[in-house]
C-alpha cells in the first residue's frame, strides 16, 4: 500500500518535471533578453532536472520486481538530485554576474542601480 | 519490451543529428569562445549517443573530458592569445 | 504496480524531454550573446542526466546510471571558466 503511494508520487513528480521542462524550453526561445531567459533556464534546471530525478528515485524504490537494482538506481538518483540543487544556482548566478559586467543589457533600460553603485565605488 | 527499444532508436537519431549540427557550427565559427561552447554541446550529444548504445564507461570518460577538462583547457589557451580568428 | 505500464508511462514522458532538448538546441544555435549559449548548454546537460537515469531504469541495468554523477558534477565547470574569462576581459588585466 505504502509502496504504491510512493510510486504514484514518483510518477507525478516525473510528469510535473517533464511539463516544466517543455514549458521552460519554449520560454527560453520566446523571451527577449538574457535576464528573462535566465528565469526560464532556472525553471528548466530545477523544475526539469531536480524533480524528475527525485521522482525516478522514488519510483524505482517502490517497484519490488526490480530486485536489488532498485536501491542502486535510487541512490545514484538522489545523489544526482542533491548535486543539481547545489551546482545549478552557482552556475546561473555566476553567469548573471559576468553578463552584467560585460555589458549585456535589456534594450529599453530605464534605471540601473547596480551600475551606478559600481561607478560610485560601493561595489568593486 | 518494444517501447524501450523504440525510445532508444529515437534517442540515437536525435543525439547523432545534434552532434552533426554542433560539429558543423564548431568548424565554421570565427569566435573561438563560441566554438568552445559548441564543442561542449557536441560532447553532451555524444554522451547521449553513447548511453543510447549502452556504453556507460565510454560515456563517463567522454563527459568528464569533453565537457569539463577540454573546455577549461581551451578557454585558458584562448585567454592567452586572441579571441577572434582572422580571415 | 505493473512494471510494463510504468515503463510505458516513463517512455512516453521521455518524449517530452527529447522535445525540450531539441528546443534548447535551437536557442544554442540562435543565441546572440555567449551567456545565452552557455545557459542553454547547462540546461541541456542537466536534462541529459535525467535521461541517463531513465534509460537505466527502463533497461534494468545499474551500470548505465553511473554516468549521471560525473555529468552533474562537471557541467558547471564550463560556466565558471566562461564567466572568469568574460569578467577578466572586462576588468582589463
Amino acid at each position: 500500500m505504502i509502496l504504491e503511494v510512493i510510486g504514484w508520487i514518483g510518477i507525478s513528480l516525473l510528469a510535473i518535471g517533464a511539463l516544466m521542462d517543455v514549458i521552460a524550453a519554449i520560454g527560453i526561445n520566446k523571451f527577449k533578453n538574457f535576464y528573462l531567459r535566465l528565469h526560464a533556464a532556472t525553471v528548466g534546471i530545477i523544475g526539469g532536472a531536480f524533480y524528475p530525478l527525485l521522482g525516478l528515485g522514488l519510483l524505482s524504490l517502490s517497484l519490488e520486481q526490480l530486485g536489488v537494482i532498485r536501491f542502486y538506481i535510487a541512490g545514484i538518483s538522489f545523489t544526482s538530485a542533491f548535486f543539481v540543487l547545489i551546482t545549478a544556482p552557482v552556475g546561473s548566478h555566476i553567469l548573471a554576474r559576468a553578463a552584467h559586467r560585460v555589458g549585456v543589457m535589456p534594450e529599453p533600460i530605464g534605471v540601473d542601480r547596480l551600475k551606478e553603485d559600481r561607478e560610485k565605488g560601493v561595489f568593486k | 519490451m518494444t517501447v524501450e527499444y523504440t525510445l532508444q532508436h529515437i534517442l540515437l537519431l536525435v543525439a547523432l543529428t545534434l552532434a552533426l549540427i554542433f560539429t558543423y557550427k564548431t568548424l565554421v565559427e570565427r569566435d573561438l569562445i563560441e566554438a568552445i561552447v559548441y564543442s561542449a554541446g557536441q560532447a553532451v550529444a555524444y554522451g547521449l549517443a553513447f548511453i543510447a548504445l549502452m556504453a556507460p564507461d565510454l560515456a563517463l570518460a567522454y563527459i568528464a573530458v569533453g565537457v569539463g577538462i577540454y573546455s577549461a583547457l581551451f578557454i585558458i589557451v584562448v585567454s592567452h592569445t586572441e579571441r577572434y580568428e582572422k580571415e | 504496480m505493473d512494471l510494463a505500464i510504468v515503463k510505458s508511462i516513463v517512455s512516453g514522458l521521455m518524449v517530452l524531454f527529447i522535445t525540450a532538448i531539441v528546443l534548447y538546441t535551437i536557442r544554442i544555435i540562435r543565441g546572440p550573446t555567449i551567456p545565452d549559449m552557455v545557459l542553454a548548454v547547462d540546461a541541456l546537460a542537466y536534462d541529459m542526466a535525467v535521461m541517463i537515469i531513465a534509460l537505466s531504469f527502463l533497461f534494468n541495468t545499474p551500470y548505465l546510471a553511473v554516468a549521471s554523477l560525473p555529468l552533474v558534477l562537471w557541467a558547471y565547470i564550463l560556466d565558471m571558466y566562461v564567466a572568469k574569462y568574460l569578467e577578466r576581459k572586462s576588468i582589463g588585466d
